[in-house]
């Protein structure tokens, strides 16, 4: 009970602050120019032919829902990283520098908990963000093209490949790979938690997360560890998109999950471990 | 009720205490004195579990801080010099979110706090539009929640203005009256100190160099201020008897001495005697004397 108290203060504190506002002002923003791009420029094209070509009538799958899976695997690899990096780099840094975690710290909850009660916080605010991204998504593409259509789904990093015509199958398909992203997200997130658990600067706590992903996401695309993809955070956290397959391949889906739930372990505890050992002076 | 034994504290090889012990008993208010990096805060961080001390421990009402920091904790009040609100929530919900992590949060006593401070009428506003006044009285609040039975108070009263000042120091004493609480109190404001505390101790280079009632303090002083005529006979006579010339008009006096027979000597020597006072010194002379 104390716990959901705390979650409830943490949570409240993540929604209250004015960068959050901003975040989903910059999505929405995005999101929109995404529409814009694929419902007025020649964008749609490459889209049409790629449904043509694999014998889809394009007027019927060209819908809000083709257009929202565009929405949030375009939003979440562009601004979503950089998002969460920032918020969950700051959830720790942030009050550290700002002096908040003194007051914070003079209570009796321990390192552990407070960290615990944080990281839930992350992990919720990450979640729910991407079924924003998701609703406001469809709600564009909605306006834009139509309520009706069925879903394409086209990822070739991944060889996924699927059409479905029924639209609450699609749908469906895309509410399950919005739960996906958003626990792929949380390993991002929990990377940086734990560098906003060291002794430096929230900036800095965001900006080594980043260049890490992006290390990551440069390297398994590397001729010479293409054998290893999979050993590749950024290509773990793509396999949301099995859920998209006709048949979801659930031991590669659970495999990739264990495999992120480990790494989210491991960084949190890393994490802990730091913070445990700082000394906060007042 | 509150009690460190022996702590020691290394940052990057230097030492920051060396040894430091003192006993805060129920009901008292003991003051913290020291330079800037004498040892306080990091006193201040070890009571308070933040800081890790290489060896010692500090106890609050028998519980170890080190051992058992959340059980120790939970009687504890603490106000930071420039306390670190969230600005952008209202004082409400800092109030809210700060003693959640003490317990269950209580509507009724966080109402009962906020009246006591007086901020009733501004805790729905967001903390960026409060004065340090107001920062300084939302700080109590949180302090008081839960109500505690030892109030930590880290230069509390810096920044405020005299009637600020004033306020604070009836509240602290007012509580102490009412309820008993111990209270710790570190600040450069001496005259505070002397007006507050019943007891002080003093850190220099992380060693504590004092510790002792103002009270008594102030009655080991010794020191006479003297009009007399002529000085120089007067200042011959008195160096004779064992008193130190401080200046022109200033001796110190050996505690075996009686000031009122050294007058009557001075009189029956043909010295004009106008004024022959002692000087109390205040906390503030005697702290530069310790720590010079």
């Amino acid at each position: 009970m104390m716990f959901l108290g705390q979650l409830r203060g943490e949570l409240r504190k993540l929604f209250a602050r004015p960068r959050t506002y901003m975040g989903y002002a910059a999505f929405f923003i995005m999101e929109l120019l995404i529409v814009v791009v694929y419902r007025f420029t020649d964008g749609q094209r490459y889209m049409r032919q790629l449904m043509e070509r694999n014998g889809l009538e394009s007027d019927f799958y060209y819908s809000s829902l083709t257009l929202t899976f565009l929405v949030m695997i375009i939003s979440m690899a562009l601004l979503g990283s950089i998002f969460f990096a920032l918020v969950a780099g700051d959830v720790v840094a942030k009050e550290t520098e700002d002096g908040n975690l003194r007051l914070v710290l003079a209570r009796p909850i321990s390192r552990l908990r407070l960290l615990l009660v944080k990281y839930a916080a992350v992990s919720i605010y990450t979640f729910t963000f991407v079924f924003f991204v998701g609703i406001s998504g469809y709600l564009m593409a909605g306006a834009a093209v139509g309520w009706d259509g069925g879903l394409f789904v086209s990822e070739p990093k991944m060889k996924v490949f699927a059409a479905y015509g029924d639209w609450t199958e699609g749908m469906l398909r895309l509410a399950s790979g919005a739960t996906g992203i958003g626990i792929s997200m949380i390993t991002l997130s929990s990377l940086a938690f734990m560098f906003s658990c060291f002794r430096i600067k929230p900036a800095a706590a965001t900006i080594v997360t980043l260049a890490i992903l992006f290390v990551d996401m440069i390297l398994q695309n590397f001729p010479f560890f293409r054998p290893f993809q999979e050993y590749f955070i950024t290509w773990r956290m793509s396999c949301w998109v099995y859920l998209f397959e006709y048949d979801v391949s659930w031991p590669k889906l659970i495999e990739a999950y264990a495999f992120l739930g480990g790494l989210n372990f491991t960084f949190f505890l890393i994490g802990y471990l730091a913070f445990q050992l700082r000394d906060f002076k007042t | 009720m509150l009690e460190l034994e022996s702590l020691h504290k290394k940052f990057a090889g230097k030492p920051a205490l060396e040894g430091v012990s003192f006993r805060v008993e129920e009901g008292e208010i003991y003051g913290l004195l020291g330079h800037n990096g004498a040892g306080k805060s990091t006193t201040l961080g070890i009571i308070l579990g933040m800081v890790a001390p290489d060896s010692g421990e500090a106890r609050i009402g028998g519980v170890s801080v080190q051992q058992k920091r959340a059980q120790a904790l939970r009687a504890v009040g603490s106000i930071f010099e420039s306390p670190c609100f969230y600005e952008y929530l209202s004082g409400w919900e800092n109030l809210r979110i700060l003693s959640s992590y003490s317990g269950p949060f209580d509507k009724a006593a966080a109402e009962d706090a906020i009246e006591r401070v007086g901020l009733t009428e501004r805790i729905g506003s967001k903390v960026r539009t409060y004065s340090h006044g107001m920062r300084q009285r939302l700080a109590l609040a949180q302090a008081l929640l839960p109500m505690p039975r030892v109030l930590l108070l880290d230069e509390p009263t810096d920044g405020l203005d005299p009637e600020g000042i004033k306020w604070f120091r009836d509240f602290i004493l007012g509580l102490r009256r009412e309820r008993g609480m111990t209270v710790l109190f570190n600040s450069h404001l001496l005259a505070e100190v002397e007006q507050m505390c019943d007891r002080v101790a003093i850190l220099k280079k992380g060693k504590r160099v004092y510790e002792g009632s103002v009270a008594s303090l102030q009655s080991e002083e010794k020191i006479f201020e003297l009009e007399v005529d002529p000085w120089p006979k007067a200042a011959k006579f008195l160096e004779l008897q064992g008193c130190k010339i401080l200046s022109d008009g200033r001796i110190s006096m050996p505690p075996e001495l009686d000031p009122a027979v050294m007058v009557a000597a001075l009189v029956g020597l043909e010295v004009r005697v106008s004024s022959f006072a002692p000087v109390r010194h205040s906390l503030e002379d005697l702290y530069l004397e310790i720590t010079r």
